[in-house]
């Protein structure tokens, strides 16, 4: 019989008397499950608002903004620059012939009762602001006139802070109408309120615009715009791909939350490593004369070791799914509000993540055992009651 | 006892391997719960008489001449008023944010760490600015040297130059719940100048105004009252008011973004559930291994109650063990924990496990070695025991 039969048969065999020790397997499931479920569901939060942040439609968009300055609310960006700007290679043209590019304004509003100071961001947006902005849909009202006090606001910022129709937001020099309520097929912007960019500025009595983003004709347009900006010497400008400014910004603003997770999945995953190598030790010492056996007629000791391994990786598979499948069934799709309006996503990638996590805890809890196993000598094995 | 002990080293490598998977557990969940009790400690430490005041909405625009009428509000014993100056020193690679307070902050915010002495030498020298130690150390400056901040276009001196050439006086300590800097993590350590200079300096447009008023009200359980109060006497006016309690703000932070504390409880009983299969686990597989010699000792005259407190003491032993070691361990990891936490949402404190931490990791030891336990207790209590000892 060759050795990868063996493995097969040796495997199967342990796997099939998995019934009889159903205890200590769902120990190993379950432990793992815990693992994963926290892992999962701690993530999701992160995988929810990279989700929000980062649109299909980025790959072929950039951020410019004025300096090194990363702190959006404190940067300004002169309207001679925006001029400046549009005249660079690569930019994508409207259908008016005019260049897709917008500079922003952003700036954070104190909110109302039971909402945290500062987290509430409205944002300034020009003509183009919109047309930037494929998935903008008005699910309510109408869109704010360029030159007039009115804003609109995301059904994510709708929704957390009962704004509409009708509403009304105190700016420094008065009382500001929402004129309509906008979706943006889970953008990050959903949580904002959006008015008029140089409206917005004069209200603030500000210059200079937050950022500029604009919109390339491919991806691979970008070097070459942002070789002509930066070597400009006129400009102090910076600019990124909106994608990877997306990543960042997400990534800045959960990182402590990531690196938490991390590792608190590993502490979990240490306690779940010793309680494996005690459970899979038991495993072999209760199947010891069946490895004796199977020693004893031929069977090498390498399929007995890899059907250890197997068996302790079949449970943290097992663990990891149900793990997984729980963090999705609580928190995938479920609305949060961190620093803006998302809903929790347990991904695809965080279901491969936790097996991968689940996989790693098993094969090394299982490693020891399953050398053990391969090293028992069919004589002495076959002599235990 | 002995026979406590024995069945306990029966096999030592799984009874090692099991008290380090459940001392890990443990660390895990004391970790936890000194993450959830920091937070917890993070909002008592802000004073519910301390009231932060800024205009609803429109951050940034409360006029000063708001003052006098909020020092006329009944339970308000002081008033004081910051704005903020955000710019870069050298480059924009290194921001820095400096604060103005006004003179009414001695009394309406004394936590701010001046000293009588250092009030008075801000009052005499009002260009100049007193620096937290980490921002001196960040900044490289001595007392008497110049600190140059370059402000963002719009938001530069009324003589139109961008750069605010301000005079270290000397240097104050950090507050304990800023080591990340000061009004929100992320942000500057502590660098404070006097109001009156930067009202004297700005552009004329943004004169009379601040970013936010701090009140000191007589007693805490007035403040919700004197900020409804303060609501609205100036829900008319414009800009209207926005008031908070800074307890109640830090809370509304803290749960409004990562809840941590309800995260961190989260994650602990999670490390419970784990702790409770191994444990289960452990305690039938060592009876079920056991049963002839559970049989022999029922046989010998050993009652249920005698067999059971034998279980539930094979099963506590370990845990508990294992929940002092686990206990110790998350003490030793304080940094860690404190280091995780302190990018966070508020701003942190030290961070200690508490006796309260030790006292939740034992209980809930006992909790789970009775729980692991009443499993195989009734199989005892029901097992023949003749089959048994026959090996049926």
């Amino acid at each position: 019989m060759s050795e990868l039969r063996q493995i097969a048969s040796v495997s199967l065999i342990g796997i099939g008397s998995l019934r009889e020790r159903l205890g200590t397997a769902l120990v190993i499931v379950l432990g793992m499950a815990c693992v994963v479920g926290v892992l999962s569901s701690m993530l999701s939060l992160t995988a929810g608002l990279t989700r929000a942040y980062l649109r299909p439609e980025d790959a072929t968009r950039v951020v410019v903004w004025n300096g090194a300055n990363h702190f959006d609310q404190a940067r300004s960006l002169h309207p001679d620059a925006v001029e400046t700007i549009l005249g660079a290679p690569g930019i994508a043209k409207g259908p008016d012939g005019a260049p897709l590019a917008d500079p922003e304004f952003l700036m954070r509003l104190l909110s109302m009762e039971g909402f945290a100071a500062g987290s509430l961001q409205l944002e300034g947006v020009g003509a183009a602001g919109i047309a930037l902005r494929p998935d903008f849909r008005m699910v309510a009202g109408h869109v704010f006139r360029a030159g007039t006090r009115e804003l609109v606001v995301g059904v994510g910022a709708a929704r957390k802070l009962g704004l509409g129709v009708g509403s009304e937001v105190r700016m420094r020099d008065g009382m500001w109408p929402i004129v309509g309520v906008f979706s943006c097929g889970g953008d990050i912007i959903e949580s904002y309120l959006v008015g008029d960019a140089l409206t917005v500025m004069a209200a603030r009595r500000r210059a200079g615009f937050a950022q500029m983003i604009v919109q390339l004709v491919d991806a691979k347009a970008f070097p070459e715009f942002q070789r002509w900006l930066t070597e400009n010497p006129a400009l102090s400008l910076s600019a990124e791909r909106k994608t990877d400014y997306d990543l960042r910004t997400a990534g800045a603003n959960t990182a402590f939350f990531t690196r938490m997770t991390y590792v608190i999945g590993a502490i979990m995953a240490l306690g779940a490593l010793f309680g494996i190598v005690k459970i899979m030790y038991g495993v072999v010492r209760a199947r010891t004369r069946e490895i004796g056996t199977l020693r004893a007629i031929g069977f090498g000791a390498t399929p007995v070791v890899v059907s250890v391994l197997a068996e302790a990786a079949l449970l943290g598979a097992i663990g990891s799914l149900l793990g997984a499948a729980i963090a999705w069934l609580i928190f995938d799709g479920r609305d949060m509000w961190v620093w803006g309006a998302f809903k929790l996503h347990v991904s695809p990638a965080l279901w491969l993540l936790g097996l991968a996590w689940a996989l790693t805890t098993s094969l090394l809890g299982g490693l020891f055992p399953a050398l053990r196993a391969g090293r028992l000598p069919p004589s002495v094995a076959l002599r235990v009651q | 006892m002995p026979l406590v002990w024995a069945a306990l080293w029966r096999n030592r490598r799984e009874s090692v391997l099991t008290l380090l998977a459940l001392t890990v557990a443990f660390a895990l969940f004391g970790t936890m719960l000194t993450l959830n009790a920091a937070y917890q400690q993070a909002i008592e430490d802000t004073r519910m008489d301390r009231l932060i005041i800024a205009c609803a909405f429109d951050c940034g625009a409360v006029p000063l001449g708001y003052r006098e009428q909020l020092a006329q509000i009944p339970g308000v014993i002081a008033v004081g008023a910051q704005s903020w100056l955000g710019g870069y020193v050298a480059d924009e690679r290194h921001p820095i944010m400096v604060m103005f307070v006004d003179e009414g902050m001695r009394a309406a915010w004394p936590e701010l760490p001046l000293s009588p002495a250092d009030w008075r030498v801000l009052h005499a020298n009002p260009s100049g600015v007193f620096l937290s130690r980490q921002a001196a150390a960040r900044y490289g400056v001595r007392p008497g040297d110049e600190l140059p901040v370059t402000t963002y276009l719009g938001s530069s001196r009324a003589d139109g130059n961008p750069a605010w050439y301000l005079t270290v006086l000397g240097f104050v300590p950090d507050p304990p719940a800023w080591k990340s800097g000061f009004a929100a993590p992320r942000l500057e350590p502590m660098i404070v100048g006097s109001l009156s200079y930067h009202e004297n300096t700005i552009q004329l447009g943004e004169r009379g105004l601040v970013n936010l008023m701090r009140v000191a009200v007589d007693r805490p359980e007035n403040a919700r009252a004197v900020c409804r109060e303060i609501e609205a006497r100036f829900t008319n006016a414009t800009p209207a008011l926005y008031c908070v309690p800074a307890r109640d703000d830090a809370e509304e932070t803290a749960d409004a973004n990562i809840n941590m504390r309800q995260i961190s409880l989260g994650i602990g009983a999670a490390g419970l559930f784990m702790i409770l299969f191994l444990c289960a686990n452990g305690v039938a597989e060592a009876v079920r291994e056991r049963l002839p010699e559970f049989g022999a000792l029922k046989a010998m005259g050993y009652g249920d109650s005698r067999i059971a407190a034998l279980v539930v003491l094979e099963a506590a032993l370990p845990i508990v063990l294992a929940a002092l070691i686990g206990g110790a361990l998350a003490r030793a990891a304080d940094a860690l924990v404190g280091h995780l936490a302190d990018a966070g949402v508020i701003n942190m404190p030290d961070v200690h496990a508490s006796i309260a931490s030790f006292a939740w990791a034992l209980a809930a030891a006992l909790l789970i070695a009775l729980l692991s336990a009443v499993a195989p207790l009734y199989r005892l209590r029901h097992m023949d025991v003749a089959a048994v000892m026959a090996g049926r």
